[in-house]
């Protein structure tokens, strides 16, 4: 539904501050090292692609084109996390048809009876639908958290790369969904 | 890199020229993080409003219409009709794309603000989107 749609949106914003290891290059000169760590992280936004790391200390850009392999890359992940939330709120939806009813009788005024039912939608914890969610779960995590990572770097290009890559990767596997998914909801 | 919370007048913000230094400074920096995360909110809401007009435009009756006719006893056919309109459903989706976009966008900025670990900034962040909420959500079932 609705609400279930815009819960998923929502772990965007919420990346946790959680303590980032200061840069360390080892410096010939130690009385400045201290100036040193403090200017390794950016804190405001620019354009560049000389010595840019990228989330591992082996990913180092360092020219154009290395860039430009970075953008297209940075690109496809934020394209595959969007296809990926849309592919698990669809599998989601597949695997609970099952539902169970159980009806039960209650005293209800006057004497009467009535039926009670109570209806369960659900997954089983061992069933496949669930572990399978499970572990796409872990995928999604682990993907929005590199994607908050390469925002940090402050870095314009990689920041543009995520916010179009978001963007298309929403326009092409939310199409999909609009039309189909909802169509199917409508026939339950 | 501060890494723990402090309460200070100065604060470099996102870009090179949003720097603060006055208390006056930071008053404004508050206010404009604090619309940001309004801002926030209401694209998402926003989002929500599109979705649920190019729903409208493939002429699928949501669950709320279903309701209505049903009060009505009205006697409409029920098979899947032809959208109505493919040229608005498109432009919905493409809003909803942009906005999608927007809504990326203005998340990592909160969350970079959060990051300057500036104590007032974060009581922007926390109190906009607080604010945004009350605002915007009551919007999402007026139709």
């Amino acid at each position: 539904g609705r609400s279930h749609h815009m819960g998923m949106n929502m772990d965007m914003s919420g990346g946790d501050n959680s303590t980032m290891p200061p840069h360390h290059h080892p410096t010939t000169s130690s009385d400045h090292s201290h100036d040193h760590m403090m200017m390794m992280m950016p804190m405001t936004f620019y354009f560049g692609f000389k010595n840019v790391e990228l989330l591992f200390s082996s990913l180092v850009i360092n020219t154009a084109g290395e860039m430009a392999g970075a953008f297209v890359a940075v690109f496809l992940l934020a394209m595959f996390y969007e296809g990926l939330k849309i592919a698990r709120e669809g599998l989601l939806r597949k695997s609970q048809v099952s539902i169970r009813y159980n009806s039960m009788p209650v005293p209800g005024p006057n004497g009467t009876i009535l039926m009670e039912t109570h209806k369960t939608v659900g997954q089983q914890m061992l069933s496949f639908p669930h572990l399978l969610q499970t572990v796409l779960h872990i995928i999604q995590v682990v993907i929005s958290y590199f994607l908050m990572l390469i925002f940090m770097t402050y870095n314009g290009y990689l920041c543009i790369a995520v916010a179009a890559g978001a963007g298309t990767g929403y326009f092409l596997f939310s199409w999909k969904k609009a039309v189909v998914v909802d169509i199917t909801e409508h026939c339950h | 890199m501060a890494m723990h919370f402090i309460f200070s007048d100065e604060v470099v913000l996102l870009f090179d020229f949003w720097s603060v230094h006055s208390p006056t400074g930071m008053a404004l920096s508050v206010l404009v993080i604090l619309l940001l995360a309004v801002l926030y909110e209401s694209i998402k809401v926003g989002k929500a409003r599109l979705l649920y007009q190019a729903l409208m435009n493939l002429s699928i009756p949501t669950s709320q219409q279903l309701i209505e006719e049903t009060d009505q006893d009205s006697s409409s056919s029920d098979s899947l009709p032809v959208s109505r309109s493919p040229l608005r459903w498109f432009l919905c989706h493409f809003g909803q794309s942009l906005l999608h976009v927007a809504q990326v966008v203005v998340g990592y900025f909160m969350m970079l603000a959060v990051m300057s670990y500036n104590t007032w900034i974060f009581f922007g962040v926390v109190l906009g989107s607080g604010v945004g909420y009350y605002l915007a959500y009551p919007l999402l079932n007026m139709t």
